[in-house]
């Protein structure tokens, strides 16, 4: 079960001293309630709230964040200032498309699940807002304070209580039981577009135009759904009220509105700028040949369409042929020894990464190579430097093994929690790659060394254990680096990028959903579009792909090569996203035209397994990234695994909470 | 849930189980006929479907192969919502796995489907000289919380056939009335016409 024991806010003393200072907010929040609509009242209002949407600071989007009471409803909007030109790289885009990409509409906090609390020992506190669908906003950076009083206000609202798993975690409109909480958290995706619908054009007009968007919603499915959704909207405050059939009635009205209407919604988007179905190409696009004049390459497959199908606003297979370059021939021996100095330094990190980017190295390589790539040796650390380090590593590495090792049968059985975790790895090993040679038959002992490493390493970073797919993640590593303790320091430096992939509540893999589903919309919202309609904005049909960054969807050797590319972070640190987007959009036609659901299209998915030609994928992502250029990179939220660490210390603390 | 088209019944199925109880042995041995001693562990989801004659009739099952660890378990609801029916793994030769499927049976009693035939399947049955959880202890469990129970062998094939024809057979085979709020119809082209014939 989920460890759900919740407790009061009031017993936090931030909470208790905020309480104090919470009418303040509210007063000084009264000039901004003339402007609000009839009815609405600006119950919390902060100036300089930002988003940072890459790493640099210079990009920031400021803007004011303001909760707003409506009737019985609690609102939240965040509106980024007009005109700001802080930074000059962004000025010939069009800084509005990209503030409206981040807008926050009226979003009733009843479609909130949890509000995260970010504060970094330096720079500003900032939170997350994630809502009932999985999907969660991009951080909010108050530059003046005042998060305690917001969630203060909130409170004084709306249910809100701190996550027992994690005090900084607060969440909104709980209902005690944790299956009631997981069913209305992940099921109702469709609900949250719905619901943000129609209430995107809400307070900035009247409230009775609230409600007209409301009833909209219900005429669509006029049978039988249009009661029960009034009846659930007038409950949807009321605590009190049984939650779980509310919960369920909504979900299956909205199941029925999207089915009824898929064809109806494809064309109603155009108008809204953040569902525009325009891509918008980089300036220097005018420059690419005619592609009319490129002979056809299109080698999607040809789908008997069901229903018409939206084109792809990319022309994407054209546009790969354009942007991305021929890949190359793996990197030999000889050519990585003229990346280094005769004391062994890399000269030019970025044309070795970019080198690596576009052919990946041959496998003896690899062991030279990956450690680089992962981070555990710095560029510019010299032959001595690396043999001395390895010395060092390898006696931390006993050390830290020792201490499970030397765990007495009788220790042990007053440990449940090490009993457990060895139990789990147990099973893990035996079942991880044994059809390939380097694992296979009776008494392996590299299954043993597997089990060694993860051991250890639930020891060198306790608090994230081990977790079904870390087996995934080692086992090319050890393959690759032989050593024991080298494949572990290796294994050590690749969590520090992508183990929030295994955090307990899901927030890494969250965080990438999310910038995954803002890429499609940004690349194809008719793709986007679908689905929405399906129900199946949560991207969760991606989580194999993410969480092990596409083991299991190609050969052995397939995955080294896709990984040291991927490592490279060469177009971006999140190519992986840009991959996941090129498959999506390499099968779109299919996707759409069989009208797939949430569980065809999972299963369509894991199916792919073994189908997807890495080169040509990888060819497709990067013209993808290169395209989507800084309007792409605005859609990860900094934080995003697999952050690199920022050497800037302000940002890098940000980074380092966010990894908690 | 299940959907009715002349004799053919299309039947969502999900399995939940602790980590290593050996659902997805279960489901490989039904589906295709195999066993693989090295199974690997499931990330997020697996689909898998199968067919069935029972009587007159056959029951398409759509299976829903889940992640059994602990952490995974947030991501279960999206696999059993609309569910017609429900596996629940345990192993033999463990009793923490016991203990998981007895957290699932409360769970799905709770937010599953009313309906849902649900049945209780102890893993695993070919390793005897290891096993802890006794036959008994389960039946008696599984009868007190109106699931069924039969002990199954992925490895040996006992019983797994069997449990799926069981539930096949204990399908309500008219489509109700009207369908509860939340659940989720298989609605495939194909089986749009549906006659709620009845049988046993
Ligand atoms: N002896 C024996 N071993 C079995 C049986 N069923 C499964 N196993 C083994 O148990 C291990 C786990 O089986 P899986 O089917 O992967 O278990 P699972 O429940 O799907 O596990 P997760 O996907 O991790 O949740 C594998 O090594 C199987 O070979 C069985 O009936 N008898
Ligand atoms: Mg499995």
């Amino acid at each position: 079960m989920i460890e759900t024991e919740l407790h009061d806010l009031s017993d936090d003393a931030d909470y208790a001293a905020s309480q104090q200072q919470g009418s303040q907010s509210i007063t000084r929040s009264d000039s901004g309630r003339r402007s609000e609509p009839e009815g609405a009242e600006v119950v919390y209002m902060k100036d300089n709230v930002s988003i940072h949407p890459t790493q640099y600071m210079s990009e920031r989007i400021s803007g004011r964040l303001k909760l707003i009471k409506q009737g019985d409803s609690l609102f939240l909007t965040w509106i980024p200032y007009k005109g700001q030109n802080t930074n000059t790289r962004l000025s010939e885009r069009g800084d509005s498309d990209r503030n409206n990409l981040y807008t926050i509409r009226p979003l009733p906090l009843t479609d909130v699940r949890s509000i995260r609390r970010h504060t970094p020992p330096l720079g500003w506190q900032y939170i997350i807002v994630v809502l009932a669908s999985g999907l969660a906003f991009p951080p909010l950076y108050f530059y003046n304070g005042g998060v305690k009083e917001f969630l203060t206000t909130i409170k004084q609202h709306v249910s809100l209580v701190r996550s027992a798993d994690d005090a900084n975690v607060f969440i909104v409109n709980d209902f005690q039981d944790p299956l009631q909480k997981t069913l209305s958290s992940l099921e109702l995706p469709g609900v949250v577009s719905v619901a943000a619908q129609s209430t995107n054009a809400s307070l900035v007009a009247s409230s009775s135009q609230v409600n007209q968007g409301r009833s909209d919603v219900s005429s669509y499915d006029s049978n039988t759904g249009s009661q029960s959704l009034r009846r659930q909207k007038n409950k949807s405050n009321d605590p009190t009220k049984d939650l779980s059939i509310q919960v369920l009635e909504k979900f299956s009205l909205v199941t029925k509105f999207a089915r009824e209407t898929t064809s109806q919604l494809f064309g109603e988007n155009s108008g809204d700028p953040f569902l525009s179905n325009e891509w918008k190409r980089p300036s220097h696009s005018q420059s690419l040949p005619d592609l009319q004049s490129q002979p056809s390459t299109n080698d999607l497959e040809e789908v008997p369409c069901e229903v018409p199908v939206p084109a792809d606003p990319m022309e994407f297979e054209k546009l790969a042929l354009v942007w991305g370059k021929p890949r190359q021939p793996p990197m030999t021996k000889e050519e990585w020894i003229t990346f280094l100095d005769s004391e062994g330094r890399v000269v030019d990190s970025n044309d070795l990464r970019k080198r690596i980017f576009y052919g990946g190295v041959v496998h003896e390589l690899r062991k030279e190579v990956w450690p680089f790539l992962l981070g555990c040796y710095d560029y510019n650390s010299t032959y001595a430097e690396r043999e001395y380090l390895r010395s060092v590593r390898k006696q931390d590495y006993e050390i830290i093994k020792l201490q499970w090792q030397s765990i007495s049968p009788e220790q042990a059985k007053r440990f449940t929690k090490f009993r457990e975790r060895k139990g789990l790895i147990e099973k893990d090993v035996v079942r991880t790659d044994r059809a390939f040679s380097f694992y296979d038959g009776d008494d392996n002992p590299n299954v043993n060394v597997l089990h060694d490493i993860l051991l250890t390493y639930s020891f060198y970073n306790f608090d994230l254990g081990y977790c079904q797919g870390m087996s995934d993640f080692l086992s090319p590593l050890l393959f690759v680096m032989e050593d024991e303790f080298e494949a572990f320091w290796c294994f050590a430096a690749l969590l520090e990028r992508v183990g929030p992939n295994f955090n307990r509540d899901q927030s890494g893999m969250h965080a990438q959903l999310f910038a995954l589903s803002k890429l499609v919309e940004l690349s194809d919202s008719p793709l986007h579009n679908y689905f929405k309609q399906q129900d199946c904005l949560n991207y969760f049909f991606c989580f194999r792909w993410i969480l092990i960054q596409f083991k299991r969807e190609m050969r052995y050797e397939e995955t080294m090569r896709l990984w040291e590319v991927l490592w490279t972070h060469y177009p971006s640190e999140h190519l992986h996203l840009y991959v996941c987007v090129a498959i999506l959009k390499r099968y779109r036609n299919k996707i759409i035209g069989e009208q797939m659901d949430f569980d065809t299209l999972l299963k369509f998915i894991n199916e792919l397994s073994g189908q997807i030609d890495l080169d040509s994928i990888v060819r497709d992502a990067e013209a993808l990234c290169i395209c989507a250029g800084e309007t792409g990179e605005a859609c990860i939220p900094p934080g995003t695994p697999p952050s690199l660490p920022i050497e800037n210390g302000l940002v890098s603390s940000q980074l380092e909470d966010e990894v908690l | 849930m299940a959907t009715i088209g002349h004799n053919n019944l299309n039947a969502k199925l999900v399995l939940l189980g602790d980590m290593g109880a050996g659902k997805s042995s279960v489901v490989l041995r039904f589906v295709k006929g195999q066993f693989l001693e090295f199974q690997e562990s499931t990330i997020g989801a697996a689909f898998f479907s199968q067919t069935l004659a029972v009587n007159d009739a056959t029951v398409k099952f759509e299976i829903w192969d889940t992640a059994g660890q602990e952490r995974y378990h947030s991501l279960a609801p999206m696999y059993y919502r609309g569910a017609a029916a429900a596996i629940i793994v345990y192993d033999i030769t463990t009793q923490e796995s016991f203990s998981r499927a007895k957290k699932w049976v409360q769970e799905l009693q709770k937010q599953g489907n009313p309906n849902m035939v649900m049945a209780l399947a102890g893993n695993k049955a070919d390793l005897e000289e290891k096993r802890v959880v006794l036959a008994e202890e389960a039946r008696t469990y599984a009868e007190e919380n109106g699931l069924f129970f039969m002990e199954t062998s992925a490895k040996t094939a006992k019983n797994v056939n069997e449990i799926f024809y069981e539930i096949a057979k204990k399908l309500p085979r008219a489509q109700a009335p009207q369908n509860p709020a939340g659940m989720v119809l298989v609605d495939r082209q194909g089986d749009a016409a549906r006659a709620s014939s009845c049988c046993s």
